[in-house]
């Protein structure tokens, strides 16, 4: 049978039905979350499939996962198409099955129609677990060698069948991971919100009918093509390169060089990421669905954000990636790291992209990502837990930029002090901080003079102390930008921002010689401060303008 | 003997509405143009228009002001010159902010304001510990050079923030009698005092926030009280807050950031008010006007308050009501996305130009040009009164939406209202379903210029059990004014776990709060016998982040172990999940005192005739409109509200028009007028 066309009127009401279930996934999984890093940070998605397991609607959240999600409930099908039931929930986090890194932790389930006869659908949420098992605390170490040191690894299997939770896999998750009363109050979280998804969905059907429903998602999936081609063929042909670098491999290597050439023509694009380095030694290699969001993530920044996400919106993007590539790996490589990776891979491609189009007048941002992840009791319950902080950096400054549709963003300042481009995580709350964990936030501000100057000035850094209060802490630590060659870059004149600065003192106050990417074990009262870069500047500076130049505004 | 007045005046803004309630039930009511440069003047033009209506300035015994100074100030940046003084290592916290950048695809986005310039935050060099111990003292040395430091700054107003107030504010306060003493005319906002809860970001937010207030508002509060004064009114002056709740005018000057999300709160009161007189305690208030709609759900005749709100992407530690807004109201444009998709809002035409049929240069088709289009409202009929409708506009402007739709004019004008409606159905799930509770049966008050004309559709579409539309729509937030009751609050951050031990502590901070919040009753005149308790706590399982709130009957003497039955219940409602095994802590326990004010109820309206029918006289003919659902047009009966009786009865489909809205009742529903002159709207099919 085929649908009848749909009118624009059903098509505007379920779109944004659609966007709003999605939306509600979040909220509840947002709220009930035990991980500070769900609930405070919003490391997660909700997300809506059609039956063939093709992103339709995601709420949006983070970048990092952004039209990415449609690989694991394909590979999901892949193995269980035919023994699909309703009340099935899976699980999945193989980043070489299209999962993004193993805290990265998949939760779908298959809607059946209102017989329970077939699959019309999936919902499915990604959250990051703070831990997922494995050789550090938080699961994550770039120094790691292969997946196998990346905590439990799942291909998608059954975590819930109608007759309830499925208790071997259950029990093997809770043997596994460091929380595990959080990590399970979490998997419960994600599989409400697939449910809450599901009744939202089965709603719409029941009103509008199960054709009408199916025609929406080809409709959405359409209207996001159309709407991508429409933004790409507004912006001017042409080709572009870029070339960005990584500190290191991971593992106290040589730097990790990441290559972009940009090709626009007419209404296509293609990203070809050939002569980026082979896959490298530590944990920072970036598997598919990272690389596809990312791409996914500089298609939104350079064309419009209000282009919904699904499989529509990267049809018109090609990708050249060979495997073997540090933004392709072959199995086993370590992958937990990958997020330094495709900020790198980001601001390469926005580097790229405003070499490529005046219209991207923007400088490079801070894309360090600090971390910090320690194992330690709870002062408050005694409970063992896991604390993880992201620090952000200055974004860089932006020169004007007008749209095909007329309205101009002015130029301005970069932001300071914000997590940038794939990743917009909160900063950990000093009070929340030393009634959780065993540890005290002792500053927490502004680096003064890291801003790159300019017409418009980038950004500032943060400084932030942690002080370790109760017994030795194991401690993984990783950063990117510490090497001065690779700070952000300054755009039209302007200046650069700051590198990176990592400082680890023991209670004597003595400083420690670590690496910026590893693990550590702290006594009482050690200390590790973070001081990340400023964002570049945008245009020459009153000073250095030569004279009789206007301004760039 | 003369009559008694109650007075509620709202000031808006492009309207000031004033009503007035008189002992002997006499209703009188004014409108007058608002001043923005000085809305005090509006207060007193509505209170003179009130006079040439007989309310005798001097015969008002109460005067309730609903205000958007604070509001405005907020929005417009126009706050006063505030130092911080914050915990040293923390002094950039407002600039900091979550490290979220607000939107994450925009490599164009402005930085955000600035509540306190980086030159006004001061370091004070302290620490308390999350046990409230001090880990660094402050010295008497630091509090001089700091008191130094802030004076040199000659600020109009002065925040403390420092780390751990929540727990242990003797720094705060310490700090603050210093500054007291040397800056007597400066006022000294305290974190402690503005927020006794986690998390140093919001509170320094509202404490900056509260600071920069003060002295805005103290100066417009007086001004008013002056000249009402002036005017001949004895009567005190209350001002209503984000919560619903009435408070004097001196506590307002003293705690203004309590102001910042008052204005949807009056129409919710007002709904209450009238849900009340009409035996109704489980409500949906929805208001609707030309930029907006605004939800909110009435359980038990209370609207549930929330303890965290946003403003311009900034916490704010405020007790609001629990509000859904959507950018849908009768300005709201319709659109083609860059794919040729229909939308509607969240950008309005506003007041001006308006919408397309208002004939002020507004070219951009509105829902009110579809409901001109498809004939439910008209070009005959003025809004307020006074505004005519053009026909011809609004189907132009429709027209460049339809055309490349390649859609007739009356199904693009259909498909707007579709939309819009589907937009308000989502803003009414938001705070039903999503909170765990069943709209369908629900009653819904519409109100707001445009309410009353969307109602029908949204009981059609999510099975609602009535419509209720007041007798003045358009004036509800004054009614509600005039309707409520005086109200204080208290909340302390505990972080305790539901065991037997804990109970005591909890108790005893119910104890106190109550104390305190009786006599903050009693310092405004109210009785005991006339206050009313309202405890509840904030809980979750241990290791969440966010809470429940839970209502505790008496004080909080309950047993914990029915306090967790009830949190584990709440929470499978909620989420859809519940874990009875764990542990579940109290983060945050709240008390909430309320003073009841008398209310003079307005007096019945004429009944009807035997017949039931509505009087010849109210009839305003037939019109021929496009209802939804059908292909052609029908004509549908027109009646004139003024001249309905008490207890007449109107088949649908029908429309009812007044000065301050029109209301639509569907095919298959029913209209009848209740005893002041309300229309309650059912769905006799079902």
């Amino acid at each position: 049978m085929t649908p009848r066309p749909l009118d624009p009127i059903t098509f505007g009401v379920l779109e944004a039905a659609l966007r709003s279930a999605c939306e509600e996934m979040g909220g509840a999984l947002r709220r009930s979350a035990y991980s500070p890093i769900i609930r405070e940070m919003l490391d997660f998605s909700c997300a809506i499939f059609d039956a063939n397991g093709r992103l339709v609607a995601q709420g949006e959240f983070i970048p990092a996962q952004l039209g990415a999600m449609g690989l694991v409930v394909r590979e999901t099908l892949r193995r269980h198409r035919a023994t699909l039931a309703p009340g099935d929930v899976f699980i999945a986090n193989h980043p070489y099955l299209g999962g993004a890194h193993t805290p990265d932790v998949n939760v779908l389930r298959p809607v059946f129609d209102g017989r329970g006869r077939r699959p019309v659908a999936w919902t499915g949420t990604v959250a990051h677990q703070v831990d997922f098992g494995g050789a550090n605390p938080g699961t994550e170490g770039a120094d790691h060698a292969q997946l196998f040191a990346e905590g439990l690894v799942l291909p998608p299997v059954r975590l819930e069948t109608a007759a309830g939770p499925v208790a071997p896999i259950v029990e093997i998750i809770a043997a596994n991971v460091r929380d595990p009363v959080s990590t399970l109050a979490d998997l419960r979280a994600q599989a409400a919100a697939c449910l809450v998804g599901e009744r939202r969905l089965l709603e719409l059907r029941v009103r509008y009918g199960g054709a009408r429903l199916r025609a929406t998602f080809e409709a959405l999936i359409d209207h996001a093509e159309r709407r991508t081609r429409a933004a790409l063929a507004a912006l001017p042909d042409g080709e572009a390169e870029a070339t960005g670098f990584l500190d290191d491999d991971g593992a106290g290597g040589p730097p990790t060089r990441i290559h972009v050439q940009l090709s626009k023509h007419g209404e296509a694009m293609t990203v070809d990421l050939t002569g980026s380095s082979s896959q490298v030694a530590g944990g920072i290699n970036v598997p598919w669905a990272s690389t596809l969001a990312s791409v996914a993530y500089l298609v939104r920044a350079i064309t419009d954000p209000t282009i919904p996400a699904n499989d529509g919106t990267l049809r018109p993007v090609s990708i050249v990636c060979p495997e073997g590539s540090v933004l392709n790996p072959r199995p086993p490589a370590a992958v937990s790291v990958r997020h330094l990776t495709i900020q790198r891979l980001a601001d390469t491609m926005v580097r790229a992209a405003a070499a490529l189009w005046p219209e991207v007048a923007v400088a490079g941002h801070f894309v360090g990502f600090f971390s910090l992840m320690a194992e330690g009791p709870s002062p408050r319950t005694g409970r063992p837990t896991v604390l993880q902080d992201v620090v952000g950096g200055g974004s860089g400054a932006h020169g004007a930029r007008r749209y095909p549709d007329g309205r101009v963003a002015p130029g301005g300042d970069g932001l300071d002090a914000v997590d940038t481009h794939l990743s917009n995580v909160g900063l950990l709350s000093a009070e929340v901080c030393e009634v959780e964990y065993p540890w005290r936030l002792v500053r927490s501000e502004l680096i003064r003079d890291s801003a790159g100057d300019g017409h418009w000035r980038g950004g500032r850094g943060i400084r932030r102390t942690y002080k370790v209060l109760a017994e030795p802490q194991r401690v993984v630590l990783y950063c990117e930008q510490t090497d001065p060659r690779f700070r952000p870059w300054g755009a039209a004149g302007g200046e650069d921002g700051t590198p990176t600065r990592l400082i680890v003192r023991d209670p004597s106050g003595r400083r420690m010689r670590v690496p910026s990417k590893g693990t550590v074990t702290l006594a009482p009262g050690s200390t590790v401060t973070i001081e990340t870069g400023g964002g570049g500047g945008f245009g020459a500076t009153a000073a250095a303008r030569p004279t009789g130049v206007a301004r760039a505004d | 003997m003369t009559t008694r007045w109650t007075v509620g005046i709202d000031v808006g803004g492009t309207f000031t509405d004033a009503v007035a309630v008189g002992d002997n039930g006499r209703f009188a009511t004014a409108k007058v143009v608002s001043t923005p440069d000085d809305p005090s003047r509006a207060l007193l033009d509505a209170l003179a228009a009130l006079a040439t209506d007989g309310v005798a300035p001097e015969a008002i015994e109460r005067l309730v002001h609903g205000t958007t100074v604070a509001t405005n100030a907020l929005l417009t940046g126009s706050l006063a010159r505030v130092v911080l003084c914050a915990t040293d290592g923390f002094t950039d916290l407002l600039t900091i902010r979550t490290g979220q950048r607000p939107d994450m695809y925009d490599l164009f986005q402005p930085r955000p304001g600035e509540l306190v310039a980086e030159a006004d935050r001061i370091a004070v060099r302290e620490r308390i510990a999350a046990d409230g111990s001090a880990v660094q003292a402050l010295t008497d040395e630091e509090i001089g050079r700091v008191v130094r430091a802030v004076r040199r700054r000659r600020p109009a107003s002065v925040a403390i923030a420092l780390l751990f107030s929540y727990v242990e504010p003797r720094h705060e306060e310490r700090l603050a009698a210093a500054l007291r003493a040397a800056m007597p005319r400066v006022p000294i906002t305290l974190s402690s005092e503005v927020s006794r809860e986690v998390r140093e970001y919001p509170r320094t937010v509202t404490t900056a926030v509260a600071a920069g207030l003060r002295p805005v508002m103290e100066r417009y509060l007086e001004r008013a009280r002056t000249s009402i004064a002036a005017h001949g009114v004895r009567a005190p002056l209350l001002v209503m807050e984000s919560g619903g709740g009435l408070v004097p005018a001196d506590r307002a000057t003293r705690e203004p950031h309590r102001l910042i999300l008052s204005g949807p709160a009056a129409g919710v009161a007002g709904a209450i008010e009238l849900g009340a007189r009409l035996g109704l305690q489980d409500l949906l208030a929805l208001d609707m006007g030309g930029t907006s709609v605004d939800v909110c759900l009435v359980r038990d005749g209370r609207a549930p308050v929330t303890g965290m709100q946003r403003h311009d992407g900034a916490p704010l530690t405020v007790a609001a009501l629990d509000i859904a807004t959507a950018g849908a109201g009768g300005g709201s444009i319709a659109w083609l996305d860059p794919a040729g998709a229909l939308r509607v809002g969240p950008q309005s035409a506003g007041a001006e130009p308006g919408p397309a049929a208002y004939g002020r240069g507004g070219d951009q088709p509105t829902v009110t040009d579809a409901h001109l289009v498809v004939g439910t409202l008209d070009e005959g009929t003025p809004l307020a009164g006074r505004l005519r409708l053009d026909r011809a506009s609004a189907e132009a402007a429709l027209r460049r939406l339809a055309e490349p739709l390649g859609l007739t004019l009356d199904a693009a004008a259909e498909g707007i209202l579709a939309i819009a409606t589907a937009r308000l159905a989502g803003a009414v799930r938001q705070v039903s379903i999503e909170r765990g509770v069943d709209p369908r049966g629900l009653p819904l008050v519409a109100f707001g210029g445009a309410g009353p004309l969307h109602a029908a559709r949204l009981m059609r579409e999510l099975g609602l059990g009535e419509i209720v539309v007041p007798r003045s729509p358009g004036l509800l937030c004054a009614v509600g004014l005039a309707g409520a009751d005086e109200r204080l609050d208290a909340a302390q951050t505990v972080m305790a776990r539901l065991d037997p031990a804990a109970a005591p502590a909890l108790a005893a901070w119910f104890g106190a709060a109550a104390r305190e919040l009786r006599a903050g009753l009693a310092a405004d005149g109210i009785s005991a016998d006339r206050s009313t308790f309202h405890a509840s706590a904030d809980c979750r399982y241990v290791g969440q982040g966010h809470e429940l709130s839970i209502p505790l009957a008496g004080l909080g003497a309950r047993p914990m172990r029915v306090l967790a039955a009830a949190f584990h219940a709440a929470h499978r409602v909620r989420y859809g999940h519940a874990a009875p095994d764990e542990p579940v802590e109290a983060v945050t326990l709240r008390l909430i005192g309320v003073g009841r004010l008398d209310h003079p109820r307005p007096a019945a309206v004429e009944p009807s005739a035997r017949d039931r029918r509505p009087a010849a006289a109210t009839s305003r003919g037939t019109r021929s409109v496009l209802l939804p659902g059908t292909a052609t047009r029908v004509p549908v009966d027109v009646w004139w509200r003024d001249g309905l009786r008490w207890g007449d009865r109107l088949d649908g489909p029908c429309i009812i028009e007044q000065l301050d809205a029109t209301t639509l009742v569907l095919a298959g529903m029913r209209a009848e007028v209740g005893r002041w002159g309300d229309l309650r709207i059912r769905d006799v099919t079902r």
